[in-house]
């Protein structure tokens, strides 16, 4: 199969492996990502789809392979080092804090970033505009979707070159989940690649760029999104026929 | 007995007996919001504030209005200097093994104010302060000034929390800490400041207690039953909610005495303690579950 073969690749994982503890739930997991590209990692419950993404992020012990972020091998690497190189992530669930408004939700995530935020503000309610009206109200007042949103912000205020999303549509209705990914869209469009898990394979395979099936902590299938749709085995093993 | 009677002898000493909870309260449900662990040296720590304002005055010869920072600082670093050396050995352990060795430092910090200050009870001012009447409201100055410095502090912090990137820092690390490492926060010093804000917080408890009453070893120690009574009360992690749990065990405490016998008193901090648990659990305004 001709693979979208990208002129440079902003992320490259090559045979991690890895897990939690002792255990490995990585066993050999290879992807990349080029620039301004939405890749999605779709595969059955206990694949390790989030346990490669929160590899990428030094959130699990790397035991073996690389992974190169714009040419920095970046495994083993603590989380606050490697948002400041350019990688935020949006954690599945509990991914605002609840108690805070909207703008303090986006100010923590610009936490790190040592000058004025305002031009970060204004990209981030750019691309957001409920959130700017909603600036004020508490996060964890919020709707589902728009609660999403304020996580997505909170992880776009440092200008990040990849964005990982854990499972974005988890628990949001179809409506919602329409929304979540046409924002998505809209990020990549201002030049953030994407790299984002999900349950809801189908739909997100219809969306994204490039996929991923991992099955059992390994590369089970790889392509462009329109292929793995297409794929016979790929849709009656892993998009439920 | 009068309705002024009431006020003057039993409500206003409620308030004041209130306000040195509430600072205590706000530091506990700092702790526990923070670093999520139930600080049994919480009352010691007081203890040892008051009588390094003591040392200040008799030592430097200063008023104790000069004292009293100057205590603030100190105890704000033995507490910072407490989970350097102690608490922070057992940060990624089960948190009942912090909450037990904060027991033997409240021990241990209780034998030091012993060996360095004796057993016997100090006060920070000699003679006998008559209260002042406005229209019929009976107040000594220190009473008032209790009053007013705990509003003071508690604002100070209040703005600190809501208006400064650290403030800031500090909730969203009460909030959701896996969220604050992922945006960067560095916990670590987000440990010290609260140490620092909760070492300076116990410090003014035990200075106001022993400008009210007097200072001895155990002061500290009975304080600490209904100051954490005031922060469950109140919500834990709220700072506003310690404020107001505090002033109301100060006041049920002092009124109770017109029903109950006194001796009774202390159990009745217990007894709030344990319906507040049974009735709402997140406190009078919600905070976290326990």
């Amino acid at each position: 199969m001709m693979l979208h073969t990208p002129v440079t690749d902003i992320l490259s994982m090559s045979d991690v492996r890895g897990g939690y503890g002792d255990a490995d739930v990585l066993h050999g997991v290879s992807l990349n990502v080029a620039d301004k590209e939405i890749v999605v990692i779709v595969g059955p419950n206990g694949a390790g789809k989030s346990t490669a993404m929160k590899a990428i992020f030094g959130l699990l012990k790397v035991r073996g392979g690389t992974i190169l972020f714009n040419g920095t091998d970046i495994a083993g690497w603590k989380p606050n080092r490697i948002v400041q190189h350019g990688v935020c992530y949006v954690p599945q669930v509990n991914n605002v804090f609840r108690e805070m408004t909207v703008h303090e939700n986006l100010e923590m995530g610009g936490f790190l970033s040592k000058g004025d935020l305002s031009a970060a503000y204004d990209r981030v309610y750019g691309l957001f505009p409920d959130l700017r009206e909603r600036r004020r109200a508490l996060a964890g007042n919020l709707s589902g979707g728009q609660r999403q949103m304020v996580a997505m912000g909170r992880a776009l205020m440092l200008d990040p070159k990849l964005l990982l999303l854990d499972e974005p549509t988890a628990g949001l209705s179809p409506k919602y989940m329409e929304q979540i990914f046409e924002i998505a869209r809209g990020v990549r469009d201002a030049g953030v690649s994407i790299l984002l898990v999900e349950q809801h394979a189908k739909q997100a395979l219809a969306f994204a760029d490039r996929g991923y099936v991992l099955a059992a902590g390994q590369n089970r299938h790889e392509g462009r999104a329109a292929d793995l749709l297409a794929d016979r085995e790929v849709a009656e093993m892993f998009l439920g026929g | 007995m009068t309705f002024m009677d009431l006020i003057n002898f039993y409500f206003v000493p409620g308030v004041v007996l209130g306000s040195i909870y509430a600072l205590g309260a706000v530091g506990i449900t700092l702790v526990f919001g923070i670093l999520r662990f139930a600080h049994l040296a919480h009352g010691d720590l007081a203890t040892f504030g008051a009588f390094a304002a003591l040392a200040f005055v008799t030592a430097l010869g200063v008023s104790v209005w000069v004292a009293l920072p100057l205590a603030m600082v100190a105890a704000g670093a033995v507490a910072i200097g407490l989970d350097r050396y102690f608490y922070d050995y057992l940060r990624e352990r089960p948190k009942i093994l912090t909450v037990m060795a904060s027991l033997g430092i409240a021990l241990m910090l209780r034998a030091i104010v012993q060996v360095f200050w004796g057993v016997d009870t100090e006060t920070y001012t000699r003679g006998i302060v008559r209260p002042e009447s406005y229209w019929g409201l009976r107040i000594r100055d220190r009473e008032l000034y209790t009053f007013v410095a705990m509003f003071a502090i508690v604002g100070v912090l209040w703005v600190f929390l809501q208006n400064t990137k650290w403030g800031k820092a500090m909730r969203a690390m009460s909030d959701n800490p896996d969220l604050a490492l992922l945006s960067g926060v560095d916990n670590r010093k987000v440990t010290m400041l609260t140490w620092a804000i909760v070492g300076m917080l116990c410090a003014a408890a035990g200075f106001f207690l022993g400008l009210n009453t007097e200072l001895k070893a155990l002061m500290g120690w009975t304080m600490l039953l209904p100051m954490f009574a005031a922060a469950i009360l109140g919500g834990v992690g709220r700072v506003e909610g310690a404020v107001i749990g505090g002033l109301i065990i100060g006041v049920v405490e002092e009124m109770s005495v017109l029903v109950i016998p006194s001796e009774y008193k202390a159990a009745l901090a217990f007894a709030i303690l344990l319906l507040i648990l049974l009735v709402r659990p997140t406190g009078l305004l919600k905070g976290k579950v326990l």
